[in-house]
C-alpha cells in the first residue's frame, strides 16, 4: 500500500514538474509573441482588448463597478482574478483597459 | 484509505507542486507587461442590503452588512477575507408588536492566496466552498438578480478549512477552462466550522458565444461519506441583454434539484429611466433524498417555487428591488415578497495614488 502511495505521489509530482516547466517555456515564447508596433498602437489595441475581456469576464456575473484608480483597480482585478478565475493574459488587458 | 494516509499523500504533492511552481515563476516574471506596474494598495470593500422580506405572511427585516478585505502581501500573495453581518428581525408576536431578532456573525472566507503562475492559484485558509458557482460568484446581495437563496444552495456549499488549487487558462482562442481541486478538515471552532471533503469543479468558458458550461464533485469524509454532483450553466446572448443562468445538484440521501433564472436587461428603452431597469424571473424545484432531514437547511417536502424581480441600478453602486414569488409544496403553497436596496462599496486603506 505504501509502496502505491508513494507511486501515485511521484506521479503527481511528475506531472506538477512538468507543468511547471511547461508554464516557464509558455511565458518565455509569450515574451516573443509581443507585437513590436509602435507604443500608441499596441495600447490602442489593449485597450480594445481589454474592453472586450471586460465585457466578457466581469458582466458575467455583476455590473461595471465605479472608476477607481490604479493602484485601487490593481488589487481589485488580482481579487477577481482569484475569485472568478480570470487567466493572466484577462487580468492583464482588463487592469489596462479600466486605469487608462 | 485512511485520513492520515491521504493527508500525507496530500501533503506530499502540495511540496512537489510548491517546488514547481518556484520554478515556473522564474518564467513568469519575464513575461509581465508594463501595465502592472501599479501597486495594488488594501482595501475594504463589500455590501450593504436592507431586502424586508414577506413570506406566508410573515414579514421579516433583513438587513446585511458584508465587508471584504483585500491586502496585497508582495508580487504573488493576496490575503482576502469576508465577514457577514446578518439580522433577521420578526414581529415578537408573530405578525404584530415590535421586531426582534438576534444577529448571525460568519466567518465566510478568510484566506492566502498564492498566485504561483498563469495555471494554479494556491489558497490556504477558510474559504467558500467551491461546489457549483452560486456561492463564490453570485452570493453577494449586489450582485444576485433574485434576493432569496435558491433551495438547492445548502446542497455542497458554505465554507470550508483546507487548501485549495484554482486557476483559469486559455487553451484556445475561444475556449477558457477553469478549475479547482480542494481538500477541507474538520474544525468545530466558532466562526471557523468545517466538514471534512474532498472535492473539485472544471468548467468550459467560450468567450465568443459567452457560454459557461461546469461540473461540481465533492465528497464528504465523515459521517456518511455523502457524494455531491452539481452542474451550472451561465450564457450571456452577444446580441441580446439577457444572463441565462442555471444549476443543478444531486445528493442521494439529502435530495436533488436545479434553478433556472433568466434576466433581462433594457437598454434601448424609448423612456430612458427604464434604461437601468432589469427584469428576472428564476422557477426552481427540489426533491427529498432517501433520508429527509439530513441536512437541515434543506426543504423537507418536495417544493417548487417560481419567483419575479424587478432591479433599478441607480448611481453609485445603489440598486433598488421589488419581487414576487409563489412557493408550491405538499405542505401548502406561500406567497414571497421582497423589497429593499443593496448597496456595494469600495474603501482604498491607503494612498490611492
Amino acid at each position: 500500500m505504501k509502496i502505491r502511495s508513494g507511486f501515485i505521489c511521484g506521479l503527481m509530482g511528475m506531472a506538477l514538474l512538468a507543468g511547471g516547466k511547461l508554464a516557464s517555456s509558455a511565458a518565455k515564447s509569450s515574451v516573443v509573441s509581443q507585437p513590436s508596433l509602435p507604443p500608441q498602437e499596441v495600447d490602442l489595441r489593449s485597450m480594445i482588448e481589454g474592453e472586450k475581456r471586460y465585457r466578457i469576464n466581469c458582466g458575467r456575473c455583476h455590473q461595471p463597478p465605479h472608476r477607481f484608480s490604479p493602484r485601487e483597480m490593481a488589487m481589485a482585478v488580482r481579487h477577481m482574478r482569484v475569485r472568478a478565475m480570470l487567466t493572466e493574459e484577462d487580468m492583464k488587458f482588463v487592469i489596462y483597459y479600466l486605469t487608462h | 484509505m485512511s485520513f492520515s494516509l491521504f493527508s500525507r499523500r496530500f501533503l506530499a504533492s502540495v511540496c512537489l507542486a510548491m517546488s514547481a511552481l518556484s520554478h515556473a515563476q522564474e518564467g513568469t516574471q519575464t513575461a509581465s507587461y508594463s501595465v502592472n506596474d501599479s501597486q495594488p494598495v488594501p482595501l475594504l470593500s463589500g455590501g450593504l442590503a436592507f431586502v424586508p422580506t414577506w413570506e406566508a405572511g410573515t414579514p421579516t427585516l433583513v438587513s446585511i452588512i458584508s465587508p471584504v478585505l483585500l491586502a496585497p502581501l508582495g508580487k504573488d500573495l493576496v490575503f482576502e477575507s469576508r465577514a457577514e453581518f446578518e439580522g433577521d428581525f420578526q414581529p415578537r408576536n408573530g405578525t404584530a408588536g415590535d421586531f426582534t431578532g438576534a444577529v448571525q456573525k460568519t466567518l465566510d472566507y478568510m484566506q492566502l492566496d498564492y498566485i504561483g503562475n498563469r495555471y494554479v492559484t494556491i489558497s490556504a485558509g477558510r474559504f467558500l466552498t467551491p461546489f457549483n458557482v452560486f456561492n463564490e460568484r453570485l452570493y453577494p446581495n449586489w450582485i444576485r438578480n433574485t434576493q432569496s437563496d435558491p433551495l438547492i444552495f445548502p446542497l455542497g456549499t458554505g465554507s470550508d478549512d483546507g487548501l485549495m488549487f484554482r486557476g483559469g487558462i486559455s487553451a484556445g482562442k475561444n475556449l477558457n477552462l477553469n478549475y479547482t481541486a480542494y481538500f477541507s478538515s474538520l474544525s468545530g471552532i466558532d466562526h471557523f466550522e468545517s466538514e471534512r471533503h474532498v472535492g473539485a469543479r472544471i468548467a468550459a468558458f467560450l468567450p465568443r458565444e459567452r457560454l459557461e458550461i461546469g461540473a461540481s464533485l465533492q465528497h464528504q469524509l465523515q459521517q456518511q461519506h455523502l457524494n455531491r454532483l452539481g452542474w451550472h450553466l451561465v450564457w450571456q446572448p452577444m446580441r441580446v441583454p439577457l444572463e441565462l443562468r442555471a444549476e443543478g445538484a444531486f445528493s442521494g440521501p439529502e435530495g436533488s434539484g436545479l434553478w433556472l433564472e433568466g434576466a433581462y436587461r433594457l437598454p434601448n428603452a424609448r423612456f430612458a429611466p427604464l434604461r437601468r431597469a432589469q427584469v428576472v424571473a428564476r422557477t426552481q424545484a427540489f426533491q427529498t433524498g432517501s433520508i429527509v432531514g439530513l441536512n437541515r437547511d434543506l426543504p423537507v417536502s418536495d417544493t417548487k417555487r417560481t419567483e419575479f424581480t424587478f432591479n433599478y441600478f441607480l448611481k453609485d453602486g445603489w440598486k433598488a428591488l421589488a419581487g414576487y414569488g409563489r412557493t408550491f409544496t405538499a405542505l401548502g403553497n406561500s406567497n414571497i415578497w421582497t423589497v429593499g436596496m443593496t448597496y456595494r462599496f469600495l474603501l482604498p486603506l491607503g494612498s490611492r495614488q
